[in-house]
């Protein structure tokens, strides 16, 4: 390497005259629509290629992209957190791994590719859950780029990074720029934890999933779906019990099939396969790569505009749909004064004086903007049913049969927690 | 007790498929996106790249790791400094000083081994010159920031031969970039579209028309009641209304709100879901035509020449004897399509009407078939192609493509475009002239402008995203930044993809993209 060094030029960081040619173009001056406050020349270089510290989330699908995108970027400090090891499945995108990595860690393959790609970046891989990890863990970061494809994961890493900004300190208000795609279509966006609107804040903009009542699984089956289902879900444990089912396991995936399949051939329905019985009890979306590269070059392409101030950032959302033709949308998602991780006011819910408990609770569960699974309810002065510990479920078990009007006076705050989500929601009740 | 001796599976493995091999497991992510037919076609594909910049391998990652057959990179150039910083498929400063095409196919090719990769050490100014020939053996020709005078060469030689490949044409500087495909005609029978096929519900077969009207809803038991499929009960109510409205189906507001009540009161529960969905669907009864006119407009296009790429002239026949089925076959529909939503039933009548629906399919299928048999070259399309045609055939696009450069030649419609899209166009104008200035110029905001006035005449009044649009591209005239090539890295990818494999729907006319306010338009 010491031979393309050139005389005068700095060799630290693994850096070699000219390696930067194409970026600093864009650093060394600004462009007609870049902010007067960007100071162009070596600050900016400085701070992107020796102080900025940068976390990633996720090292697949979009993961893989984002690490190659900004260790080409310049940035010199990444972090990488996954709890995942590599599947085969994943070898058609996630182009930092090879036939020969399955099975190892994603986070600790990814570092060491690009460490060895490109010189002179440090990329510390953490193998493990986001959840591990504090507030002091994340309070060292200047940003955080999200590519993750679970929505209970980018609930939490959205509340907490929200959580952590103090108004009286502006270093703990850390950028969240998220990423996320389905087949040929994909979103990016930036957050600015309670400035901008939040993952939380656009909930309701997820597409529902397909769930199938209960009713048709058990009764009345239609489509080769409802025999799988069948399979997993009421086959599966009276046959296995307590047995957890692995749907990365290729034999429970079989035994799962072959029963779908014996429950199709009976009420002639036809269509189940080895690939739906997969999709539908692993919930698999499709993926490819080119998605996941245009997506994860958004997201760094902000988290680089953000870090120079290079050019204006992403106000504050882009979705893209590649199906017909190229269609995209810029717009900026509104923060919901009602968010219960950046909004403060609490969700007016208007229900009838019969109305039970556990209906409150299933309600909760399904509502679009809300989505919490097993919730836990209490109001300031007592429990209303608490989900864990035991005992404490055990306790509050008999409320849920009672009526919310009998617990709760007409325009009563209800706090609703659960353990999956960093946050509690303030709900108002009034009664029609 | 384990796995193996559950006997639910023992008397459930007969006959039954194994675990997908590894090459199904590998490409599992994408074939639930183009299936079998898309595979098959991406593998035999053989894409051709235009030199090596960090853009060319961006494309060409996303198009190795999905699986095409072949690519050859032609690239003369050796490795810069400047080309080490920024591609991702060179080895830093070890790459510096070897040929650029060598280094990018070996590091590429790591990404999958079922896919062939040459590099040829030749410039495209000299192939178009000794060999032309040999890139019309591809598939597909890709070209990123070429001069314009070397793409007008390219175009013209691509755009000779009618089952040419086709070329895509990429361009980009700093936070800016844009790209456009040359293409004779594009048909497409899977274009995954997510309107849905007709139900027939306003024309129904004579099978499901008997099934709807023996129906005595007063004497059912209630649970038989609260199962009949809603398509069944709008066909029957809308028969009844019609024999009371002079054969008119509910045409007026009222009309339509009076319909769904009458649907409302066949009712005798409460909560009968299959009623609700049946109110819920209505609108189907005065909104389901005959012919969707996106079809019935490809009906009008003009026969294409025999020199015309076999999918094409393949795809023509289809069409040809879809037009006669509909002109010949009462009711004047498109064939019908197997295909049955879900609804609210018991198994038994969804079966039941699934079955009807299959029937019907078969039966249009035998007419179908009649009549594309007389038609040239029908009768040696395969039944697959038949099968997908007739299940896409409410759906099928036929894109008519341009030669490359026709859009600046045409200055009523870039006036035009000037005014509906102002920046799409200014920052199309601004690449234009970027390509035409020589490449040992340095670009300044006066000498594009100057440029763009050359390619579009003096008088043209260019709007302010125009400034905005040269400016950007003087400050980084040369800047192949990693974001903005991984971002049409993936765009050109999807859209080669779409092209190869005859699915979903590509663009036609030119994308742009501009990466500081983040926004993608497609004008033409
Ligand atoms: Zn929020």
């Amino acid at each position: 390497m010491a031979a393309v060094v050139h005389p005068g030029q700095a060799s630290h960081l693994g850096d070699w005259a000219g390696r930067y040619f194409h970026i600093d173009q864009v650093l060394d001056k600004p462009g007609p629509r870049t902010d007067p406050s960007f100071l162009a020349g070596d600050g900016v270089k400085k701070f992107l290629r020796e102080e900025c510290k940068i976390l990633v989330i996720g090292a697949g699908g979009l993961g893989c992209e984002i690490l190659a995108n900004l260790a080409l970027l310049g940035f010199k400090d990444i972090h990488v957190i996954d709890m995942d090891t590599i599947d085969i499945s994943n070898l058609n995108r996630q182009f930092l791994f090879r036939q020969k990595d399955v099975g190892q860690p994603k986070a600790t393959v990814a570092a060491e590719f690009i460490m060895k790609r490109v010189p002179g970046v440090k990329v510390t891989p953490y193998f493990g859950k986001i959840q591990d990890k504090d507030d002091d863990y994340y309070m060292q970061f200047n940003l955080v780029v999200c590519g993750l494809d679970s929505i209970e994961a980018r609930r939490w890493m959205n509340a907490t990074l929200v959580n952590l900004v103090d108004p009286e300190n502006p270093e703990s208000l850390k950028p969240l720029i998220d990423g996320g795609t389905e087949g040929f279509k994909g979103q990016a966006r930036v957050i600015l934890p309670t400035v901008t609107s939040c993952y939380e804040c656009s909930l309701d903009m997820l597409n529902k999933p397909t769930a199938f009542p209960i009713c048709t699984i058990a009764n009345t089956p239609r489509l080769p779906e409802h025999c799988i289902e069948w399979a997993s879900v009421l086959e599966w444990p009276r046959i296995w019990k307590d047995k957890k089912m692995d749907t990365d396991d290729p034999e429970h995936i079989g035994w799962l099939y072959g029963v779908a399949a014996a429950r199709a051939k009976e009420f002639k329905i036809e269509g189940v396969t080895w690939a739906l019985t997969q999709g539908v009890v692993k919930n698999i979306i499709p993926a490819i790569a080119s998605t996941n590269a245009i997506i994860a070059a958004a997201c760094c392409n902000e988290a680089f505009k953000i870090a120079t101030s290079s050019a204006a950032y992403l106000n504050n959302y882009f979705m893209l749909i590649g199906t017909d033709s190229v269609y995209s949308y810029t717009f900026i998602h509104e923060q919901r004064p009602e968010c219960p991780v950046c909004g403060g006011e609490s969700v007016e819910i208007s229900i009838s004086r019969d109305f039970t408990v556990e209906s409150l609770i299933e309600m909760l569960t399904e509502k679009q903007h809300i989505q919490i699974k097993k919730p836990s309810l209490s109001t300031p002065t007592k429990q209303i049913y608490l989900q864990a510990p035991p005992q404490l479920e055990a306790a509050t078990r008999p409320n849920l049969e009672k009526k919310v009007s009998e617990l709760v006076a007409d325009g009563g705050e209800v706090t609703v927690t659960a353990s999956s989500l960093p946050f509690s929601l303030s709900l108002r009740i009034t009664y029609t | 007790m384990s796995l193996s001796d559950s006997q639910n599976i023992e008397e459930a493995t007969t006959s039954l498929q194994s675990q997908p091999d590894a090459k199904t497991r590998r490409y599992d992510r994408q074939l639930r996106l183009w299936a079998a037919t898309g595979q098959n076609a991406l593998e035999a594909s053989r894409i051709l790249l235009l030199s090596a910049t960090a853009t060319s391998t961006s494309i060409l990652k996303n198009l190795v790791l999905p699986g095409i057959g072949h690519f050859t990179i032609l690239d003369a150039a050796t490795v810069t400094p400047e080309d080490a910083g920024n591609n991702f498929f060179l080895e830093g400063p070890d790459s510096i000083g070897k040929n650029r095409a060598d280094e990018a196919v070996r590091l590429l090719g790591e990404l999958n081994d079922g896919v062939e990769g040459k590099a040829v050490q030749e410039s495209v100014e000299d192939v178009l010159e000794k060999k032309p020939e040999w890139i019309k053996g591809f598939t597909l020709v890709i070209a990123h920031n070429l001069k314009a005078k070397v793409v007008q060469q390219l175009s013209d030689l691509l755009w000779e031969d009618e089952a040419g490949p086709g070329l895509i044409v990429v361009k980009s500087a700093g936070f800016l970039a844009e790209f456009s495909i040359q293409f004779h005609d594009h048909a497409v029978i899977e274009s995954h579209s997510e309107s849905a096929p007709s139900l027939r519900i306003t024309e129904p077969f004579p099978t499901l028309l008997e099934h709807a009207t023996a129906l005595d809803l007063s004497k059912m038991d209630p649970t038989d009641h609260s199962h009949v499929p809603y398509v069944v009960l709008l066909v029957r109510a809308l028969e009844d209304w019609k024999k009371n409205h002079g054969g008119n189906p509910p045409k007026t507001f009222p009309e339509k709100k009076e319909f769904k009540k009458t649907i409302s009161a066949l009712k005798v529960k409460m909560d009968e879901e299959n009623f609700e969905e049946a109110e819920n669907q209505a609108y189907r009864c005065w909104t389901e035509t005959k012919i969707p006119s996106e079809v019935s407009s490809l009906f009008e296009l003009p026969a294409p020449s025999l020199s015309s790429d076999p999918n094409t002239l393949q795809f023509h026949a289809l069409l040809t004897a879809l037009k006669e089925f509909t002109l010949t076959q009462h009711p004047h529909t498109l064939p019908l399509s197997a295909t049955l939503p879900d609804m609210h039933t018991s198994t038994e009548s969804y079966i039941h009407l699934q079955k009807l629906y299959k029937a019907r399919a078969g039966e249009d299928k035998a007419t179908f078939n009649t009549l594309l048999a007389k038609v040239p070259g029908g009768a040696e399309i395969t039944d697959d192609v038949v099968d997908s045609f007739l299940k896409n055939c409410h759906a099928v696009r036929v894109l008519r493509g341009r030669k490359w450069g026709t859009f600046d030649a045409d200055r009523e419609a870039l006036t035009t475009a000037l005014q509906t899209s102002p920046r799409e166009t200014s920052t199309h104008l601004a690449f234009s002239a970027l390509s035409a200035l020589p490449s040992d110029a340095s670009p300044t905001e006066e000498s594009l402008r100057a440029a763009v006035h050359g390619i579009v005449g003096q008088d043209i009044e260019l709007p302010e995203e125009f400034d905005n649009a040269i400016g950007e591209i003087a400050r980084s005239p040369t800047a192949d930044l990693p974001t903005t090539s991984a971002f049409l890295g993936g765009l050109v990818a999807q859209e080669a993809i779409k092209m190869i494999t005859k699915q979903y729907v590509p663009i036609n006319g030119h994308c742009v993209i501009d990466l500081v306010e983040t926004w993608t338009g497609v004008i033409s």
